[in-house]
């Protein structure tokens, strides 16, 4: 039998109108409960908060715990909860070899711009580690913004990813840029 | 004692403002030449700070001529005592790392030309302008000196996918 691990990990989302204090009321329960947060990506979308965080702890530990103790503050705030039980070896730091590249797709707001792109993207396997979007421009002439931070397959060059997308970027009349941004490490 | 562990935050000597050096002797010269020696054991590093090795003085060594960045613009092995930046000009955002700080990186506004003041191991007094990867990573090197880490820095942050090796 493999051995149980001593640390447990879930992955915690809570998301629901923001107001201040989301933040420290949720922290406050997993402090209450001796949780670490491990890794966590907080942001505001339009006028909902949105958190993810893995949270780490020591057995004995369940679920149900976690839940018993989140669930009130979240309904108290009007938050909707999300708790998952994360497997160990999906808990592991990633570390890649790969080129980090940003790639910058904008222009006039029509459906299926997140799609088309990324679906040229999975077709060559490259990861996508990052993504965000936003409208903005006004009402009579909406303007979309996809950025995309990905990670490129061995084999795979920034100008290759452009090229992929040149035909969308035709088709679609939306500019779209690819540019290296792999960390340096002094 | 050539290659020296390089140390890591929070380990105290990195927040500390480094002294400048009175008088270029041998003692400086072997922290030169250790600096070097770590500075090549690592994969892919292009400098290192005598605080990261745990000595609190104004030295320092870049060589960015073997960074794939940095290998069409650069001075070669720079060692660089008691370092000023006289002016700076431009701005530009790249995405660093250090030794220091494993596994977490952040993007970081530096100027993209410096004009540079130091001491030579002889020391000879040398004075030129460095520019693009050549002066980020002085500017990164320099900062060591002060106590000030990129996390001082950073503008945007990105966790988690740190490149293995050949930075």
């Amino acid at each position: 039998m493999t051995p149980q691990p001593e640390i447990l990990h879930y992955a915690v989302s809570v998301v629901g109108k923001d107001r201040p204090g989301i933040v420290a009321a949720i922290s406050g329960g997993l402090f209450n409960l001796g949780c670490n947060i491990a890794d966590s990506s907080c942001t505001m979308l339009a006028g909902e908060f949105a958190m993810i965080l893995i949270v780490s702890l020591k057995r004995p530990f369940s679920k149900t715990r976690l839940v018993e103790e989140l669930k009130p503050v979240c309904d108290d705030l009007g938050m909707t909860l999300g708790v998952r039980t994360l497997h160990p070896d999906e808990i592991a730091r990633q570390e890649t070899d790969s080129e980090i590249c940003m790639i910058s797709v904008y222009g006039a707001d029509q459906p299926g711009i997140v799609y088309r792109v990324t679906k040229e993207l999975a077709a060559r396997a490259i990861n996508i580690t990052d993504l965000n979007t936003k409208l903005i421009g006004t009402e009579e002439e909406p303007v979309y913004v996809l950025m995309l931070e990905v990670a490129l397959p061995e084999g795979e060059s920034p100008e290759g990813v452009e090229q992929t997308l040149a035909a969308l970027k035709k088709e679609l009349q939306v500019e779209i840029g690819v540019r290296v941004i792999t960390p340096v490490a002094f | 004692m050539p290659i020296q562990p390089v140390l890591r935050y929070p380990h105290p000597v990195l927040k500390k403002l480094c002294h400048r050096v009175e008088h270029i002797d041998n003692a400086i010269r072997n922290l030169v030449q250790d600096l070097i020696d770590t500075m090549h054991d690592g994969p892919g590093s292009v400098g290192v700070a005598a605080s990261q090795i745990g000595v609190t003085l104004r030295v320092c060594v870049v060589d960015v001529s073997r960074n794939r960045h940095g290998k069409e613009n650069n001075h070669g092995l720079l060692c660089m005592i008691n370092p000023e930046i006289m002016s700076r000009s431009g701005s530009a955002t790249m995405r660093e790392g250090c030794m220091s700080v494993p596994d977490y990186t952040g993007d970081v506004d530096r100027a993209t030309e410096i004009v540079l003041q130091f001491s030579e191991p002889d020391g000879t007094v040398r004075e030129f302008t460095a520019s693009g990867f050549e002066a980020v990573a002085i500017q990164h090197e320099m900062d060591h000196l002060d106590g000030v880490l990129f996390l001082d820095r950073v503008t945007s942050i990105k966790t988690g996918l740190f490149r293995r090796k050949n930075y």
